[in-house]
């Protein structure tokens, strides 16, 4: 029942460029080192706006102790701030082409991390859940938590990391270096298609049987489908490697046959097979039997 | 004396003509009908209508008529169901037994019934679905990997032969069971629930057997590929589960569990049956209300309050067991929130807005789908007239499910090869697998789109009234999606900018809807469905018009197809009310007479010859009390059953016997009960000699008060006391209680308004 429903369909997954693309993955193992150190360099920097106290007029910034927040709780604030910056930061930035859950499930899990421990409470004496959390209707930090979450989920990142969630999978790496290769024969034969077509099949071939055994397994994540559209893209309309349809002919050939077979029968039914005929009752009638006839008669 | 000679010189030539003397005879007929009509004419004008002309008449009636079928027959296959109770003198001791408890006993067992047959369909549903989806997806990873094979080397015509291969054997299987083992599960089975549900006899219907082959066939059918779906054989499913558990026992297997034993009646049936089938809808589209809607729509003349209510119990049964056990399959077992076998998605809250100004827009859907549909049914009819006359041997008809198979098949993947864009052609086939040869990018082309309604439209047509079972819910809902969803691109085509056309999935829906209402006719309970299925109340108003404006605009045209598949099965329905502007006749008109009759105290001969003639197969004989030597019919006094006769029979329940053991049990309702449903033929009971002298006191088994009515009634007026109370035989008096004539189901069917003012249908042997 798609039909009914399913809105636009899947839709292009963007339209980047196929060299930026190229380019992009190409320098992939370095791009993961980079965003790694560029986190670490993010967290040491103190994320000041969040919690500048405001000046000139408005509300007080803080109310008396009793009903405010303790100094633990605003520390764990402060960190929140931090880690979802960071998290959202690395998002952006490994949008197209997407990279988010190679690049980003570090700073997502700390994130994570923080969270659990502002809601679960644990942290310290004073609950932070009770003044961070459940103090007010608009309820902020669990707003921001989950629409990090449902990002997250729809990527299906899970699916490329460790269960612990610490690093990618076996099979995701697999498929990295896997698809890096291609790349890089696709980049060799620059020149001549027709030849990179010969001598990149195997790859390809190899890359796309790799894609689906991880689908059956689901092992896949939106990292890998992308790039996985994308090489698929190179491949057919850019270096137009697809195999011709030459089978046109045999195809219309059968179909016709097929769409031939239930005139044959008919016709032959109609003409061989004998008429089913209906023997007529006639029923007891009182005095006079009514036809057809003499209904319409009286009637009229 | 004379007449006699002369019919039996008259048909014995009929055998053995000569092409001359049969063409002269020709003209004789024709010359003596016409002459005869005339002549009719002038007898009703002069009201006084004498005997004499029946011999000449004779002849021409005598000699057995052959006609092609066609859609104004009735058959005599079918007979009516005793809805109505007789009140015999066994009832009344019975009810006179039976203490306040037992009535009690008796009500909860109602409530523990209907809650066994909510849960069996929805076992059965839950089956179906798993089943279906299993054996679709074994077959398309074959077809899959095999296209994959051959997209490189070459060769995909092979694929195409694969594929047509294997659809056809799918659906050779279902259509082998189902044309040699039993025939009447074939099609979706609602119009036989409905004529059930009339109180029409359909044989067979609610067999163990027929249920079995309809699960296996629907199986089979959705398999293989056709444009069927699994919705309506649900409902027969329902119907046929209802049936046997409410007797609490089984001919067919021969167990009986000794329960339930006060509900082997027809009236008592009638009322599980319609809750069977409301479960068998509340499962199939997830739709508790809409199914006690569909048995108030279908068979509403014998409702009442606490009906409804157990029969909405049963709905809500059905939906949870299947949901329950689905949720344990897809391993998220207590999750109840699927919707049924059939999944129209939900609509997101922020899309199901519509305007004033689409409101106009959603009746010209409506007149759309009516259109279509009538469409539909009109090509339906003439293909199902043409399956009755020519493919009527069962090798045929297997035959010619295979070949739609294969064609179903071609077609597909024809049009998978030859168009580009991903289309949603592949889901529709497969129903529950996708076959996904692109890669995700899914447009809906509006050229593929129409492109796709038209192909479906004829395949889906072509393919129902075949001998396999699959209903038409989900084809019709297609073919509209898949307009309806064209007519909402090219909106937004057409207007661009200011107005907001909010999602095209709104006028996939309001399509669906016209497109199901034009071919069905539903409308009260396909609304409330349709509400239930899309869990969504916004859109109840413009889904209504929508209903509304198809029902008008098809029918316009022809009936719906459920009643256009019930005519041609020459099946004496009976509407809601009797046709139009026939006020005019009387029942002196419609009834059958002479009636056999019996006298209150019979011989035993009398009534096992009379039994036992096959030319005249009467079921109920009025009793009466013949005034002493004369020759006038008797004043009534009973109505007995041939049922009853059989069972009395079969117990020799004789005067004679009586007065010489004493020690003899008396018979019970229990002994009626016990031979319910299966009377033995009365072939089957052997009657000496000496017992035909016997006598037979049928007084304490009539029904002593059968209903009557005056020769002068007029038919709406018969028809009003006949359709509502569910009977079977209405005995016609005159001003002295003597029985003139008998009015049965077939005799009020027989009037139909057709094109010309008043028709009427003939009687034939199918």
């Amino acid at each position: 029942m798609s039909a009914v429903t399913g809105a636009g369909g899947g839709g292009a997954r963007g339209s980047a460029v196929w060299w930026t693309a190229l380019a992009l993955i190409g320098g992939f193992v370095l791009s993961v080192r980079a965003a790694e150190e560029s986190d670490s360099g993010d967290a040491a920097r103190p994320l000041s706006p969040l919690l500048a106290e405001p000046s000139g007029p408005g509300l007080p910034a803080k109310f008396p102790d009793d009903l405010e927040v303790s100094e633990s709780c605003v520390e764990m604030l402060r960190l929140f701030g931090e880690r979802y910056v960071a998290a959202v930061n690395c998002l952006v930035s490994s949008a197209r082409p997407v990279r988010v859950c190679q690049n980003c499930y570090q700073a997502y899990s700390s994130f994570n991390d923080i969270y659990t421990n502002i809601s679960s409470g644990q942290s310290g004496n004073v609950s932070c859940q009770d003044s961070l959390m459940r103090s007010d209707r608009l309820m902020l930090l669990f707003n921001l938590y989950s629409s990090l979450t449902d990002i997250w989920t729809s990527a299906l990142c899970t699916q490329c990391l460790t269960p612990d969630q610490k690093s990618l999978t076996n099979s995701t790496l697999d498929f990295i270096s896997y698809l890096n290769k291609s790349l890089s024969c696709f980049e060799k034969y620059q020149e001549n298609h027709t030849e990179l077509c010969m001598d990149c099949k195997a790859t390809y071939k190899g890359l796309n049987e790799m894609y689906s055994t991880m689908l059956k397994n689901k092992g896949y994540c939106i990292d890998i489908e992308d790039a996985m559209n994308v090489t698929r893209r190179l491949w057919s309309k850019k270096f137009g490697c697809t195999v011709p349809r030459e089978e046109t002919v045999p195809v219309i050939a059968v179909s016709s046959f097929m769409l031939f077979l239930p005139v044959i029968f008919y016709l032959s039914n109609f003409l061989h097979s004998e008429q089913k005929k209906r023997k007529l009752i006639h029923p007891k009638r009182a005095k006079s039997n009514h036809s057809l006839m003499n209904i319409q008669d009286k009637f009229s | 004396m004379a007449n006699i000679t002369k019919k039996v010189s008259w048909s014995g030539r009929g055998e053995e003509r000569t092409p001359l003397l049969n063409g002269s005879e020709e003209v004789r007929y024709s010359r003596q009908s016409s002459g005869g009509s005339v002549f009719h004419i002038g007898r009703l004008s002069t009201v006084d209508l004498d005997e004499d002309i029946t011999p000449e008449e004779d002849p021409v009636r005598s000699k057995p008529k052959e006609i092609p079928h066609n859609e104004k027959l009735l058959s005599l296959k079918y007979e009516s169901l005793d809805y109505d109770n007789s009140e015999n003198q066994l009832f009344l001791e019975e009810e006179r037994r039976m203490s306040h408890m037992s009535f009690r006993c008796l009500e909860i067992s109602r409530w523990v019934i209907c809650g066994l047959i909510g849960f069996l369909t929805g076992l059965i549903a839950c089956f179906i679905d798993i089943a279906v989806e299993y054996l679709a997806g074994v077959k398309y990873d074959l077809v899959k990997e095999n296209i994959e094979k051959f997209t490189e080397v070459g060769g995909l015509s092979i694929s195409l032969i694969l594929w047509a291969v294997l659809n056809s054997a799918f659906v050779m299987v279902g259509a082998l069971a189902v044309a040699f083992f039993e025939p009447v599960a074939a099609g979706s089975g609602i119009p036989q629930i409905k004529c059930y549900l009339n109180g029409v006899k359909v044989p067979r219907v609610v067999r163990l057997k027929t249920l079995l082959v309809k699960v296996f066939g629907v199986i089979c059918s959705v398999a293989g590929g056709l444009a069927v779906g699994k919705e309506g054989p649900m409902i027969h499913s329902g119907a046929v589960v209802a049936a046997g558990v409410s007797q609490g026992r089984s001919t067919s297997l021969k167990r009986d569990f000794k329960i339930f034993e006060y509900f082997r009646r027809d009236t008592e049936k009638r009322d599980f049956v319609s809750a069977g089938a409301a479960a068998g809808v509340s499962a199939a589209f997830g739709a508790p209300v809409g199914g006690v809607l569909f048995s108030l729509e279908e068979g509403a003349s014998f409702w009442n309050q606490m009906l409804t209510w157990r029969i909405f119990f049963a709905s809500m049964v059905s939906t949870f067991t299947l949901n329950f056990f689905l949720s344990i399959y897809h391993k998220k077992p207590g999750e109840l929130s699927s919707p049924g076998l059939i999944n129209f998605g939900r609509f997101d809250m922020d899309n199901v807005e519509y305007s004033l100004y689409e409101i106009p827009l959603f009746i010209i859907m409506g007149a759309i789908g009516g259109v279509l549909g009538a469409l539909f049914n009109v090509l339906n009819y003439w293909l199902t007239i043409f399956r009755i006359r020519y493919v009527h041997r069962p090798c045929l008809q297997v035959m010619e499910a295979m070949l739609v198979a294969a064609v179903t098949a071609t077609v597909s993947f024809a049009m998978i090869y030859f168009s580009n864009d991903c289309q949603p052609l592949e889901t529709v086939t497969s129903e529950d697998y996708p076959l996904q040869v692109g890669f995700g990018l899914c447009t809906y082309n509006p050229l593929t789109l129409g492109l796709f309604t038209l192909t479906y439209f004829f395949l889906a047509c072509w393919t129902y009234g075949l001998t396999v079972s699959a209903g038409v819910f989900i084809p019709s809902l297609l073919i509209g999606a898949a307009w309806g969803r064209l007519f909402g691109l090219l909106l937004s085509l057409m207007t661009t900018g200011k107005l907001v056309w909010a999602d095209p999935g709104k006028y996939a829906l309001m399509g669906a809807a016209a497109q199901l209402g034009g071919i069905v006719r539903m409308t009260l309970s396909l609304t409330v469905i349709l509400v239930e299925a899309t869990g969504n109340v916004t859109y109840g108003l413009p889904i209504m018009l929508v209903l509304l404006t198809a029902k008008i605009v098809g029918d316009y045209f022809i009936e719906g197809l459920y009643d256009v598949h019930i005519k041609l099965q020459s099946v004496p329905f009976l509407h809601w009310e009797a046709p139009a502007t026939s006020h005019w006749l009387t029942a002196r008109e419609v009834m059958s007479s002479p009636v056999t009759c019996f006298n209150r105290v019979e011989k035993v001969g009398t009534i096992v010859d009379v039994l036992s003639n096959t030319s005249t197969n009467h079921n109920g004989f009025p009793v009466i009390i013949q005034a002493a030597a004369s020759e006038e019919p008797g004043k009534l006094c009973g109505l007995i059953l041939r049922s009853q006769l059989i069972v009395l029979l079969k117990h020799k329940v004789f005067v004679e016997r009586a007065r010489s053991r004493l020690s003899q049990r008396k018979l019970q309702l229990k002994d009626f009960r016990d031979a319910y449903p299966r009377f033995p033929p009365i072939q089957s009971i052997h009657v000496s000699q000496d017992e035909r002298e016997c006598m037979m006191d049928l007084t304490e088994f009539m029904n002593p008060t059968p209903y009557t009515v005056p020769q002068e009634t007029s038919l709406p007026r018969v028809f009003k006391l006949f359709r509502p109370l569910g009977l079977r035989h209405l005995v016609v008096v005159d001003d002295e209680n003597r029985v003139v004539g008998l009015v049965t189901r077939k005799d009020l069917a027989r009037y139909h308004l057709g094109k010309h003012g008043l028709e009427e249908l003939h009687l034939a042997h199918t």
